[in-house]
């Protein structure tokens, strides 16, 4: 009896114990969720506060006007007073990213209704299997890539046109490998959403006498549509973003937005890098953050679009 | 169909091949590109010798000239001294310069009674010139008792002439002055595999148990939600973004354990936080594919939350683990942009975890960005770390295809 009781008291206590283990379990694993999804909120309130610094009052040195900052069309840290606008950087930052947009956006589309839907299975498999690994190569290697043999293409092109470059450093060197860049990003989420199309659609088509290419290019990528632009959205995203290897072939322009395709240029993030090595602390090294919300803001905007872009996929794709 | 249509459609067909083939075409040049630029100056010695060249200055006593005799197999290239036992070949370093390099050493040569003559801490300890050590001088004396120099820096344009030099005037060498290899990349291996061993350390816990959170114990309600939506435009965030954040809030951190500069460690926080949405996305996908009869079964079985997490999930889900860590191998190879700002971009050979290092790619930036770009190391570096991505981006593919398979059958 007494051994009977001893063992339910025990169970008892097991049970209890358990249920006390499961309840710390689950707050530590809550709160590493919670700390992770709280990173996002730290990055903006960081860089914003201290990129605001410069433009405050309050700032222990020489206080950056707003207005200057955000429409003025020179850069110059050398100068003094050291000049810093960021306008045309913006400009300079949009045209890039852009220009590899268009040149990449058709290829990739392409290249998605290729693997999607014409290749035969076993290419399929290898062609995916390199748009992975397009995607995997480091920004660090594109650079390298793009400073030796990018550039010499873009120098021998502008000699074509009686045209000298800066060693081949230009604005077309940066949007050639940013095309190449982004090709991964907007190719996967163009397959995956072609994937998604309801094949009831083609086959409809096809019975109506279309003929399958005609089907893929009418009927297959018109629903695949919002999600394809999403995926565009995401690789402008990425193009706006990227920093090492850009500024390998940047050159940095110090004044004005570049127009001219075979000029040097400076983007956002090029502005954000450049002479890392060589600053301290103080307004230089602060304005890398108000450089820094910048380019937040720009990204925000492609995010909301991104988002926008979403909510109309909804309906057709994703039946 | 009519003809004009049939023209078209070979047209739309022609277009997506041609597509589909030019990415071919990027990705074959690229690698052509880094393979043919990378394979000439990548070498093993590379991998293990440091980057700055050190030099030394050493006193060699009892240098006096005594009868060596020559190694067996000397062939045209190297030059053996008969008096002092050793012997020199010519070279060319990366830079183009000649120099010179001691190729092999008697037993008894005076060579390895070096003693350290430049100021500092080591000063006067017993120093033996090591193989491969960069020959820039040797001071000796000559039948009249006059110190006299040979070798490059006094005026030897080649180990032929020096050795000639020492044989006919030389009664005893008195000191050497000589270079170790640089422009190796032992010390950004060293930091680059610190950098991946910390990174792991902080982001997989962090990682897994937040996606195991929202995979298996969360409710479904406006505040998960949020964490996703959350987590997900962190995956959207510039690397660098990622860098500026190292450094104006984590530095605090670093800063509380007394580590004001740029560090391993501020780096590899930085790089935990950018993982996050990647261990967490590979993390819940493994956990998607265990079928949730185990958990039932588990459950039912009267195991608690905790013991089917921790007994049945995780075990199950290992293998999606494993390639959420290799991922993140791979993505922590790559990374430059965030790491120039929280790991500085100082090349160190003796890297420490509270300072300043560059891992290997970073190291390519620091060698490119300067005054004159040291493009061969760039790409020899290039290689190696596409040979690395590469390598662990495939093994991820098949594992996630073995997973696949496992929970098919």
């Amino acid at each position: 009896m007494i051994t009977d009781k001893r063992q339910k008291n025990k169970l008892a206590s097991c049970h209890r114990r358990k249920l006390w283990q499961d309840k710390v379990i689950k707050r530590i694993f809550q709160g590493s969720a919670i700390l992770a999804a709280l990173m996002i909120l730290f990055i903006y309130f960081f860089v914003i506060s201290r990129g605001i610094q410069p433009f405050l009052p309050s700032y222990d040195g020489d206080q950056q006007n707003v207005l200057s900052f955000l429409t003025g069309n020179r850069w110059r840290p050398d100068m003094n007073p050291p000049i810093y606008g960021v306008g045309f950087i913006v400009i300079n930052t949009i045209l890039t990213s852009l220009g590899a947009a268009i040149i990449s956006f058709p290829i990739s589309v392409l290249t998605a209704l290729y693997i999607a839907k014409v290749a035969p299975p076993k290419l399929r498999a290898v062609l995916t299997t390199i748009v992975e690994l397009l995607a995997a190569i480091p920004s660090i290697v594109y650079g390298v890539y793009a400073a030796g043999t990018i550039t010499g293409l873009v120098d021998d092109f502008a000699g074509l046109f009686g045209i000298s470059t800066y060693g081949g450093n230009s604005a077309l060197a940066v949007i050639l490998l940013l095309a190449i860049m982004i090709f991964p990003t907007i190719t996967s989420l163009a397959v995956v959403s072609i994937r998604a199309v309801d094949r009831n659609l083609e086959l409809g088509s096809i019975a109506l006498g279309a003929s399958r290419m005609e089907t893929n290019f009418k009927v297959v990528l018109t629903s695949a549509k919002s999600g394809i632009f999403a995926g565009l959205a995401l690789g402008l995203g990425r193009a706006f973003g990227e920093a090492t290897a850009v500024s390998m072939v940047a050159g940095n322009r110090m004044i004005g937005p570049t127009l001219n395709p075979f000029d040097i240029t400076r983007t956002l993030t090029t502005t954000i890098l450049t002479g890392m090595h060589e600053t301290s602390p103080g307004l230089d090294y602060d304005m890398r953050f108000s450089v820094g919300i910048v380019l937040l803001l720009v990204i925000l905007v492609t995010n909301l679009s991104i988002q926008y872009v979403k909510r109309k996929v909804g309906g057709i794709t994703n039946e | 169909m009519n003809r004009a249509r049939r023209r078209k459609d070979f047209f739309r067909t022609a277009g997506t091949w041609a597509s589909a083939g030019l990415s071919v075409l990027v990705l074959i040049s690229v690698f052509v590109f880094v393979f043919s630029r990378g394979i000439s100056t990548f070498s093993f010695d590379m991998l293990t010798d440091n980057y700055w060249a050190t030099n030394y200055l050493l006193d060699i006593e009892n240098g006096e000239a005594n009868d060596f005799v020559p190694p067996a197999a000397t062939d045209e290239e190297k030059y053996f001294s008969r008096k002092f036992g050793f012997s020199l070949v010519d070279d060319i370093d990366k830079e183009n310069n000649r120099l010179m390099v001691v190729e092999s050493m008697s037993a008894l040569s005076p060579l390895h009674e070096g003693i350290i003559a430049t100021a500092g801490s080591d000063q006067g300890k017993t120093h033996p010139v090591p193989l491969g050590a960069r020959v820039r001088r040797i001071d000796y004396t000559n039948i009249n008792g006059e110190a006299r120099s040979a070798g490059i820096l006094g005026q030897d344009s080649s180990a032929a002439k020096t050795i000639e030099r020492l044989e006919i005037e030389a009664v005893s060498i008195n000191g050497l002055f000589y270079q170790t290899t640089g422009g190796g990349i032992r010390g950004s291996i060293i930091s680059t595999l610190m950098l991946i061993g910390l990174t792991l350390l902080f982001a997989l816990p962090l990682g897994v148990s937040s996606a195991i959170y929202l995979h298996e114990i969360a409710p479904r309600n406006r505040l998960t939600s949020w964490i996703r939506a959350a987590v997900e435009m962190l995956a959207g965030v510039p690397s660098i973004i990622f860098g500026l954040m190292g450094v104006s809030m984590l530095f605090r951190i670093t800063s509380l354990f007394g580590i004001n500069t740029q560090s391993i460690l501020l780096g590899s926080m930085t790089m935990t936080i950018m993982l996050l949405p990647l261990i967490m996305r590979q993390t819940e996908e493994a956990l998607i594919v265990v079928p949730a009869s185990l958990r039932m079964a588990s459950l039912s079985l009267g195991a608690s939350t905790t013991q089917t997490i921790f007994r049945v999930i995780l075990p199950n889900a290992l293998p999606g683990i494993l390639s959420a860590t290799l991922l993140s191998i791979s993505r922590i190879i790559g990374e430059s942009a965030a790491l120039i700002f929280t790991m500085g971009t100082a090349i160190s050979d003796n890297p420490k975890i509270s300072q300043g290092a560059t891992s290997l790619a970073v190291h390519i930036w620091t060698v490119m960005a300067g005054e004159q770009p040291n493009f061969e190391l760039a790409t020899a570096i290039s290689l190696l770390i596409l040979v690395m991505v590469l390598i662990l981006n495939l093994t991820v593919k098949l594992l996630t295809y073995r997973i696949n398979r496992k929970w098919q059958v």
